[in-house]
C-alpha cells in the first residue's frame, strides 16, 4: 500500500519591535525575570491594550513580500484558555480578520523548486514562560515575554514531505530576516513551529485525521519529528486502528512524539471579538510607504550579483542565502574595488571558517571594514593570497586590524625584484640535480622551485614575479 | 443546552456550579439563547459583519518602551511569589 503525506505548518515569528504588541513593555531577550512587565501584560483590572503600529507595518512587509492580500482593516479576537503564563486567561489574536491573507513563497529542496501557498498571517501576543523544574512542587512564571508581538504564518496543507517542510521553514526564515522583521534566532525562540501531519492512501481525495506536533524549534527536529509521525500514523492505520486528532509533543532525546493529553480537553477556545480593541486601519499612504521601502529580497539580490557584479551563480546563491552574508558582502565590497575577490573569499576561506566554528558571520570577529581592507591588500599586491590566509586566520582569532597584523608580523610582500632574483638564484644553485631533471624535460619540477623560493621568503614573494624570474633562470 | 454542555463550559471557564442549581442554570441559559436566537431571523445577507459596536477605528501606539521595572511591586501583590517569579501550583506537560 502506498501512502501520501499532507503537512501544514504554523510558524510563530517573533516580530523585532522594541515594545510589546499592546503595551510599552520592552521585548528585550534574556533580561532579568519579570522586569519587562507592564500592567497590561499582567492583565490587571482596568487596563486597556493599545496596539503597536510597528507590528502591523512589519506584518504588512511580510504580506507584500509574499504577494498576499493586505487587510487594511483588521481586528482582534480573544482565544480563551487557562495556563499560568497567560495572565488574562485569553490570548489576543486575529481570528476573523487577519492582517495578511493568501500569499505564497517559493521553496527549494535539493532536487526541485515549488511554491507553497500561505493561507494567512496574523498578529497575536506571545505568552510568558513557565519554569517547571526549579521549585519543589511549584511552577515559576516569568512574564517578560508575555505580550511580545508574534506573526503566526499558516501554510496551506499542501507540503508533501519532511524535506519540503524544512525547506519551507528555511525560506520563511530567510525572508523574515531579509525583511528585518525578525532576527530569526531559533535558539532564543524567535521562530517556533507547530506542524500538522496527516497521511492518506495515495489517490484519496479526503484528508486523513491530523496530529499537531507542538513547538519544534530546529530544522533537524522538524524533519525527524515529521518522519517519526508519518511512520507512526501509517502503523496505526495498518494495524486497523484510527489516528486520533490530538496535540503531540516531540521528544528529541527519544526521537518520538507523545500525546499531550492535558491539552485535549481545552481544545475549545471559544473565540470572540475582543471588546477592548477597535479595528486597526492602515491608510493607503501608509501602505504605499511600506511598499516603497521594501528591502531588496534574496532572489533580487542573487540576480543583481550575477548581472551587475558578475559573480558566478553558485557564489551569488550562497551569498544571498542569508542576510548576514549579503550584508558582509555588500559592506566589504564598498571598501574595495574588487567585489569578485570579496565574493571568492567569502564563499571559500571564510565559509570554511564559519562551518568549522559553526557560527554565523555576524558572530565572528571579522568586520566588513577589516575584510574589505584584507581584499585591498591582496589587490594592491601588499600581501600574497597565501599570506592573506594567515592574516585572515589571525583576524578570525583576535579581530585585530589587518594592516597592524601585516606590519607587526612583517608580512609585506617582497617587491624588491633584485632580492627575489638573489633568492631564486640561491635556490637554483643549491639544487643542481633538480635543475638537470627539469632541463631534461621534467616540467613538473617548476613547481618545486616556486615552492622553495616561497619557503625562503616565508610566503612573502609575489608568485607572479617568482614565476618570471625562475623562467628566466631555468630556460 | 443540556447538562453535559453546561458541565463542559463551566470546566473550561473554571467556574463551579452547584448541583442543586444546575437544572435551573440549564433552563436559564436555554431561555437566554432562545431570546438571542431571534436575531437569526433578521436578513443580513447584504450587511458587512460588525466587529465592534463603536463605529470607530483604533488609536495606536508608536513603538516605544514606556514601561518601568515594576518587578518588586508586581511580585508583592501576587498570591504567591519568590524573589524572581510568580509561583503557581506545579503544572507539568
Amino acid at each position: 500500500m502506498s501512502w501520501e503525506t499532507v503537512i501544514g505548518l504554523e510558524i510563530h515569528v517573533q516580530l523585532s519591535t522594541k515594545s510589546k504588541l499592546f503595551s510599552g513593555g520592552s521585548t528585550e531577550f534574556g533580561a532579568e525575570s519579570n522586569t519587562h512587565v507592564d500592567l497590561v501584560d499582567m492583565g490587571l483590572p482596568g487596563v486597556l491594550p493599545v496596539a503597536n503600529k510597528e507590528a502591523f507595518y512589519k506584518a504588512i512587509r511580510f504580506g507584500l513580500a509574499t504577494g498576499a492580500e493586505i487587510n487594511q482593516e483588521s481586528s482582534f479576537d480573544r482565544k480563551n484558555y487557562f495556563y499560568p503564563d497567560l495572565p488574562k486567561g485569553y490570548q489576543i489574536t486575529q481570528m476573523t480578520k487577519p492582517i495578511v491573507e493568501k500569499g505564497s513563497i517559493k521553496i527549494a529542496t535539493d532536487e526541485y523548486e515549488r511554491v507553497i501557498n500561505i493561507t494567512r498571517a496574523h498578529l497575536e501576543e506571545d505568552a510568558g514562560k513557565s519554569i517547571h523544574d526549579l521549585f519543589e512542587g511549584k511552577t515559576g512564571v516569568d512574564l517578560n515575554r508575555a505580550g511580545t508581538p508574534l506573526l503566526e504564518i499558516v501554510s496551506e496543507p499542501e507540503i508533501s514531505n519532511a524535506k519540503e517542510a524544512v525547506s519551507y521553514f528555511k525560506a520563511i526564515r530567510q525572508l523574515v530576516t531579509f525583511l528585518d522583521i525578525c532576527d530569526g534566532n531559533m535558539a532564543q525562540g524567535s521562530m517556533r513551529c507547530d506542524v500538522n501531519v496527516s497521511v492518506r492512501k495515495s489517490g484519496d481525495k479526503e484528508l486523513g485525521t491530523r496530529a499537531e506536533l507542538k513547538n519544534i524549534n530546529s530544522f533537524k527536529f522538524i524533519e525527524k519529528a515529521i518522519n517519526y509521525e508519518i511512520d507512526r500514523q501509517i502503523r496505526v492505520i495498518e494495524s486497523g486502528e484510527s489516528v486520533v486528532q490530538e496535540t503531540r509533543l516531540y521528544d528529541s532525546e527519544k526521537n518520538e512524539t507523545r500525546s499531550m493529553r492535558s491539552k485535549e480537553e481545552a481544545n475549545d477556545y471559544r473565540y470572540f471579538p475582543c471588546p477592548d480593541l477597535l479595528p486597526v486601519v492602515i491608510s493607503d499612504k501608509e501602505l504605499k510607504d511600506i511598499k516603497d521601502n521594501l528591502p531588496e529580497l534574496p532572489e533580487e539580490k542573487e540576480k543583481r550579483y550575477i548581472t551587475e557584479i558578475g559573480l558566478e551563480e553558485s557564489e551569488a546563491k550562497i551569498i544571498s542565502s542569508s542576510k548576514t552574508m549579503a550584508n558582509m558582502f555588500e559592506e566589504a565590497s564598498s571598501k574595495t574595488d574588487d567585489a569578485k575577490l570579496v565574493a571568492k573569499w567569502l564563499v571559500g576561506d571564510i565559509s570554511a571558517l564559519l562551518n568549522k566554528d559553526n557560527i554565523d558571520i555576524d558572530e565572528s570577529n571579522l568586520t566588513p571594514e577589516n575584510f574589505g581592507k584584507l581584499i585591498e591588500r591582496i589587490s594592491d599586491n601588499t600581501i600574497s593570497g597565501k599570506i592573506a590566509k594567515s592574516v585572515l586566520e589571525e583576524v578570525w582569532e583576535s579581530g585585530s586590524d589587518v594592516d597592524e597584523i601585516i606590519e607587526s608580523k612583517g608580512l609585506v610582500q617582497i617587491q624588491d625584484e633584485s632580492l627575489l632574483e638573489e633568492i631564486a638564484k640561491k635556490v637554483v644553485d643549491s639544487n643542481p640535480d633538480q635543475v638537470a631533471s627539469y632541463k631534461a624535460g621534467k616540467d613538473k619540477l617548476f613547481g618545486f622551485f616556486v615552492g622553495q623560493v616561497m619557503k625562503e621568503t616565508q610566503g612573502k614573494a609575489n608568485p607572479k614575479s617568482i614565476n618570471e624570474i625562475l623562467k628566466n633562470l631555468l630556460n | 443546552m443540556d447538562k453535559k454542555t453546561v458541565t463542559t463550559i463551566s470546566y473550561l471557564s473554571r467556574l463551579s456550579i452547584d448541583n442543586e442549581k444546575e437544572k435551573k442554570i440549564v433552563q436559564d441559559l436555554d431561555n437566554i439563547i432562545e431570546f438571542v436566537d431571534q436575531l437569526n431571523d433578521a436578513d443580513t445577507s447584504n450587511v458587512e459583519p460588525l466587529t465592534n459596536p463603536l463605529e470607530k477605528t483604533a488609536k495606536t501606539r508608536t513603538d516605544q518602551v514606556t514601561a518601568k521595572n515594576l518587578k518588586k511591586e508586581l511580585l508583592e501583590i501576587a498570591p504567591s511569589s519568590n524573589d524572581d517569579y510568580f509561583l503557581v501550583p506545579r503544572v507539568v506537560e
